[in-house]
């Protein structure tokens, strides 16, 4: 008996240590999620909610004349986040991983830009898209002889252009966890196909690659989601121009809620962005299961 | 010699004894040309920054170089001055200050209740907590901001500090840390008559220096390049930090040098991190995320 009420009490003491962190996540991230959700049924003046008004804040937000391009462009980026984005952290990862020399100076290289402030990469950037002559990536193909580009103001090439500076910045982060799982590859593996006569490419093809499988899976569908809400880099390079071209979802949620203080707009945009994203993780995740059954 | 190092190779599909055969030297070769490019494209757009910043305006907008034709020493210091950055960068480092304590403090404890103590109905915190990994982060940030507001928090550090106490990655990076602790150490402790918060503070603690360090780099990072939440928060209050400021270029048009002097300032803090710790956060961020 007396054993029993000693362990109550270490619960509740241990539930005490964790007790401050809790409020904190309750606080930052818990409470926020399904405030978002009442707000979003609510009609709102300034921070104040006034009357349950039901589904009406959606049926608002999905009639705003920049709805349609906002959400053709934020599948776009999420499109061409895959084609680029995926892909190349797994190639450097592959070929880091196949240097003797200056490997670790490879590592820290390509992981550099990850440091570098967001924003401050966005104004890099800016500078390097510059249209006409002074832009630095004109200055660079000027000495190749090529002539200046528009860049991010040629309306085809501001997502794909954008989605570029991004990969700069996330590739070598990701890159890096490729790395650590392709280093915990047995090498007995390798030199099993070795004996069998699978040439290098062979090698990389049918014991490298499938052995990141499931962690690249992890990580696709981590980008998918951090993609779908791009925010910062359309609105501070182009606002979201030129002629909308660049402008997405969670722009507008940023300009119903701190241009025109409509938070209840706001919230049901964030709403449906979220249920977006548990649709598409969903599907994702049923399609790669059943791929592994076979 | 070249090659010979190959035979040490320990991970990878490329073995020493590929090295006999000539094509396999020329695949080396070109693998690692192509590693150089990479880290070429990795660093080449922050050398420029650093480059371009030290021309003056004239050069900048006429001539189409990358190296200026001289340094233009005197002009960056007064573009400090012009743009008041003494202010901003000691804003930054109240911001970073306090977000690294709250981060190491608050996580390490929710982690240490999980992977440690585990009281009744743990699990649910758990699940909890790997959920909100999944959790749209900006899709909150409407609720949140109201929130604050009317809490009546906006204009200060505090909710900004505290934010950085709920980070479901950096729990997960210190209870995976904590778990691998021998239990037997953390009971004989108890044996020893040490309370909860005292096995936290002689035992784990001093054990945990590495994780600490993790966590408290990234804080670093995070906290000084954080923006939106800092912006919402502080623009307007005096207490603007530089990411703020390089927010508000947006709005107000600058020359075209001042401002690329702007960014460079905001790099050289992380950089300088970046060069000391370069290991640390290199081999935290490789592990931490297979694991998470």
């Amino acid at each position: 008996m007396k054993k029993k009420t000693k362990f109550k009490r270490r619960d509740l003491i241990s539930w005490l240590v964790m007790l401050p962190s809790l409020i904190l996540f309750t606080f930052y991230i818990w409470e926020p999620l399904l405030e978002n959700v009442r707000l979003s049924l609510y009609s709102t003046i300034r921070y104040q909610t006034v009357n349950f008004v039901g589904l009406a804040n959606y049926a608002r937000v999905l009639k705003v004349p920049d709805f349609k391009a906002a959400f053709v462009n934020t599948f776009s980026y999420t499109f061409w986040s895959l084609v680029i984005g995926f892909f190349i952290p797994i190639i450097m990862a592959v070929l880091i991983s196949e240097t003797v020399h200056m490997k670790s100076f490879f590592r820290v290289g390509v992981y550099f830009p990850n440091i570098v402030p967001g924003l401050a990469t966005i104004w890099i950037w800016n500078y390097f898209f510059t249209p006409g002559p002074t832009g630095v990536l004109n200055i660079l193909l000027g000495k190749i002889g090529i002539e200046p580009f528009v860049w991010l103001n040629n309306t085809k090439w501001t997502i794909p252009l954008i989605v570029v500076t991004m990969t700069w910045k996330a590739a070598g982060s990701t890159a890096l966890i490729y790395m650590a799982s392709i280093s915990g590859i047995s090498a007995d593996l390798y030199e099993a196909a070795t004996i069998d006569g699978a040439s290098i490419w062979q090698r990389i093809r049918h014991i490298t690659l499938p052995s990141i499988n499931g962690l690249a899976r992890t990580l696709l569908i981590m980008q998918v989601i951090s993609v779908f809400q791009i925010l910062y880099e359309p609105m501070v390079l182009k606002n979201g121009g030129p002629n909308n071209a660049s402008i997405s979802l969670m722009m507008l949620v940023y300009r119903f809620a701190f241009r025109d203080s409509d938070f209840a707009g706001a919230a049901a945009l964030s709403v449906m962005i979220c249920i977006i994203l548990i649709i598409l993780s969903g599907v994702y995740m049923k399609v790669a299961k059943k791929k592994e059954e076979y | 010699m070249f090659f010979r190092k190959y035979f040490d190779k320990r991970d990878g599909a490329i073995r020493g004894y590929d090295m006999h055969s000539p094509k396999s030297r020329v695949l080396s070769i070109i693998i690692m040309l192509l590693c150089i490019v990479m880290v070429v494209t990795a660093l080449f757009p922050v050398v420029w920054v650093f480059l371009a910043s030290f021309k003056d305006i004239k050069d900048f907008t006429r001539n189409v170089t990358i190296v200026p034709q001289h340094f233009d020493l005197e002009g960056v210091k007064k573009t400090w001055g012009q743009l008041k950055f003494s202010k901003f960068y000691l804003n930054s480092m109240m911001l970073v200050a306090g977000s690294v304590v709250c981060a190491v403090i608050f996580n390490g404890l929710l982690a240490y209740g999980l992977a440690v103590l585990k009281p009744k109905g743990y699990k649910v915190i758990q699940a909890l907590v790997m959920w909100s990994l999944l959790i749209p982060s900006t899709a909150s940030i409407v609720a949140l901001f109201r929130n604050i507001n009317m809490l009546g928090f906006s204009k200060s550090f505090l909710p900004l500090w505290l934010s950085y106490g709920a980070n479901a990655f950096w729990v997960i990076l210190f209870k995976e840390f904590f778990e691998d602790i021998p239990r037997e150490l953390v009971e004989s402790a108890r044996l020893d008559g040490c309370g909860t918060l005292q096995v936290f503070q002689k035992m784990i603690l001093p054990l945990s220096k590495p994780i600490i360090m993790v966590v408290a780099i990234f804080a670093v990072t995070a906290a000084w390049s954080d923006f939106l939440l800092p912006y919402l928060v502080l623009n307007g209050s005096g207490k603007e930090t530089v990411m703020v400021k390089l927010f508000s270029f947006k709005d107000t048009p600058t020359n075209a040098v001042s401002m690329l002097r702007a960014v460079m300032f905001s790099i050289i803090p992380p950089t300088i991190l970046f060069i000391l710790f370069q290991k640390q956060i290199t081999d935290g961020a490789a592990a931490g995320a297979v694991k998470g």
